[in-house]
């Protein structure tokens, strides 16, 4: 159930429940009064829509402000503090159900968590999956290696290609991390992703053979393998990340 | 290499409306689906603005691609994050922008808040599928007689599987396993998870909403590919499979063929008329 608590230089006054919706303002047919010559008769409103609660500016004089942002209109978050002349209503949204969500709709719906419970939920999840991240990191200390193309023969702008993309392109394209040059090679001929346990080498427009066969069709990439894309020549090595970064 | 591209969407069985979106550009190779929530009007809203918000900033130049906040706290798992291709992150921006255009219409119009949208997107160029996913709209490979899943569903179930807890899992109705994490329009920022994978001819890319894939088990997607090997046929087919199946929820399906000469379209329609009637015995793995 949201609430609404009225406090005036820090002390509390009082607490409102939101229910349906209230308003807000000076005259006494509001459901919260405010006696203060800043506040308008009807100053503003606070309404729910399909489980979120909604505030509005009812036109007055001198504004309504959300957590220092003036405001005409805008959906409530738990926490958020309202400033209605010098009164501060704080809004939260307070969960009775412990262990049961809210009603859950029928299998086929598409659902989003968005209550404060889930939102914690997401959070810790997150933690967990960090947490779980970090030991397996810790458990195998610097696994960090890193594929390289070092170039044998054959015309490259570089003498060896660290593969540390999620995708590597070998070809004339410009986003290509291998640039051919000469006349007739292709935009792309060879792609190299990288996996979570590997690289892979998919061919594309070139001619590509690997260990001296035709490669035509996807392959992991194995430590000393031998590519030659239309005439380059490379060899793929596993390298130490780590060592060389600490070299450099 | 050339795409040809089916596409279909169905309001299923049980609903009365279509939430559901997608977006062709074959010629720019962008393929688009969103599953929309939030109920009447707004769900329907939210996945079309989320097309028309991608279209829209694609005909933007480029201002300055941001890259994804780091949230981890954790910086040093942000510098070792490995860089993607160009026209991937630029997919990944225009995503990010149209959950700023969904948040900030939500905001507005108080009969539209809480709207929301799945999303799964593709852009091919220079032969590499770059993918955005955002909920539980998906994305499957087929390769090689082979349906490889390119997405996670961003579900409180896969949540705790990546966070290991398995026992919670178990106990989870399949409902609240369902439940979505992660979607557009609802926070006014949004993870965008992000993927490449180079494609050769003979592949075929599915997008597709969760009224599909909650219906039809993979083996049976699997299988539709072998059979049909043409887009859009493949398309009505998978889409009729999920309404036998129940069609409680809505269908879009985009099937992309990536297709090499005419001597590879030959041997494939050679493939299936030879294959058709028996492909039941034949080695179709998920």
């Amino acid at each position: 159930m949201p609430k609404l608590t009225l406090q005036y230089e820090g002390r509390l006054l009082k607490e409102y429940s939101v229910g349906v919706g209230l308003t807000i303002g000076r005259s006494p047919d509001n459901a919260v009064i405010i006696d203060n010559p800043a506040v308008s008769g009807h100053h503003a409103r606070l309404f729910s829509e399909s489980g979120a609660v909604i505030l509005e500016d009812l036109n007055s004089t001198n504004g309504t402000f959300v957590n220092g942002q003036h405001t005409t209109r805008r959906m409530l978050r738990s926490g958020d503090v309202l400033l209605i002349g010098k009164h501060h209503l704080v809004f939260e949204q307070t969960q009775e159900w412990s262990v049961a969500p809210p009603q859950l709709p029928a299998l086929g719906d598409t659902v989003y968590l968005d209550t404060q419970q889930h939102r914690a939920l997401r959070a810790s999840l997150e933690e967990t999956r960090a947490d779980v991240q970090t030991r397996q990191a810790q458990k195998a200390p610097a696994p960090r290696r890193i594929g390289v193309l070092q170039v044998i023969a054959g015309r490259a702008d570089e003498t060896e290609y660290d593969l540390d993309a999620h995708t590597s392109l070998i070809g004339k394209s410009q986003d290509a991390l291998v640039r051919l040059h000469g006349w007739f090679k292709p935009a792309v001929a060879l792609a190299i992703a990288r996996g979570s346990d590997g690289y892979v080498a998919t061919p594309m427009g070139g001619r590509t053979t690997i260990n001296n066969e035709p490669l035509d069709r996807r392959q992991a990439l194995q430590d000393g393998d031998v590519l030659n894309v239309n005439g380059l020549v490379l060899e793929f090595r596993w390298k130490d990340a780590t060592a060389t970064e600490s070299a450099a | 290499m050339r795409l040809r591209v089916g596409a279909g969407t169905h309001t299923g069985r049980v609903r009365d409306i279509n939430e559901d979106a997608y977006m062709l550009r074959a010629d720019d190779g962008l393929f688009i689906v969103c599953d929309g929530m939030g109920g009447a009007p707004a769900g329907e809203v939210a996945s079309r603005i989320a097309v028309e918000a991608i279209v829209r900033e694609l005909g933007q130049p480029v201002r300055g691609v941001r890259l994804q906040p780091d949230r981890s706290g954790r910086g040093g798992a942000a510098a070792t994050t490995p860089a993607y291709l160009p026209h991937t992150n630029r997919l990944a921006d225009v995503v990010r922008r149209s959950n700023e255009v969904i948040y900030d219409q939500a905001q507005k119009d108080p009969r539209q808040t809480g709207m929301g949208t799945t999303l799964v997107g593709a852009w091919i160029r220079q032969q590499v599928v770059g993918i955005a996913h955002v909920g539980d709209s998906r994305a499957y490979l087929w390769h090689d007689q082979r349906l490889e899943p390119l997405t996670r569903d961003h579900s409180l179930g896969e949540a705790h599987i990546a966070a290991g807890r398995l026992e919670e899992l178990r106990r989870m109705p399949v409902e609240y396993q369902q439940a979505l994490v992660r979607v557009l329009g609802r926070d006014p920022e949004v993870d965008v998870d992000l993927k490449e994978v180079p494609v050769q001819a003979g592949d075929y890319l599915l997008l597709c909403s969760d009224g599909l894939t909650r219906m039809v088990p993979e083996y049976v997607l699997a299988r539709t590919f072998h059979e049909w090997r043409e887009p859009q046929r493949i398309c009505d087919a998978l889409i009729a499979a999920a309404n036998n199946h129940g069609g409680a929820d809505n269908i879009t399906v985009v099937v992309v063929e990536v297709t090499g000469g005419w001597w590879r379209r030959l041997s494939n329609r050679w493939a299936r008329s030879a294959r058709r009637g028996q492909y039941a015995e034949a080695n179709v793995a998920v």
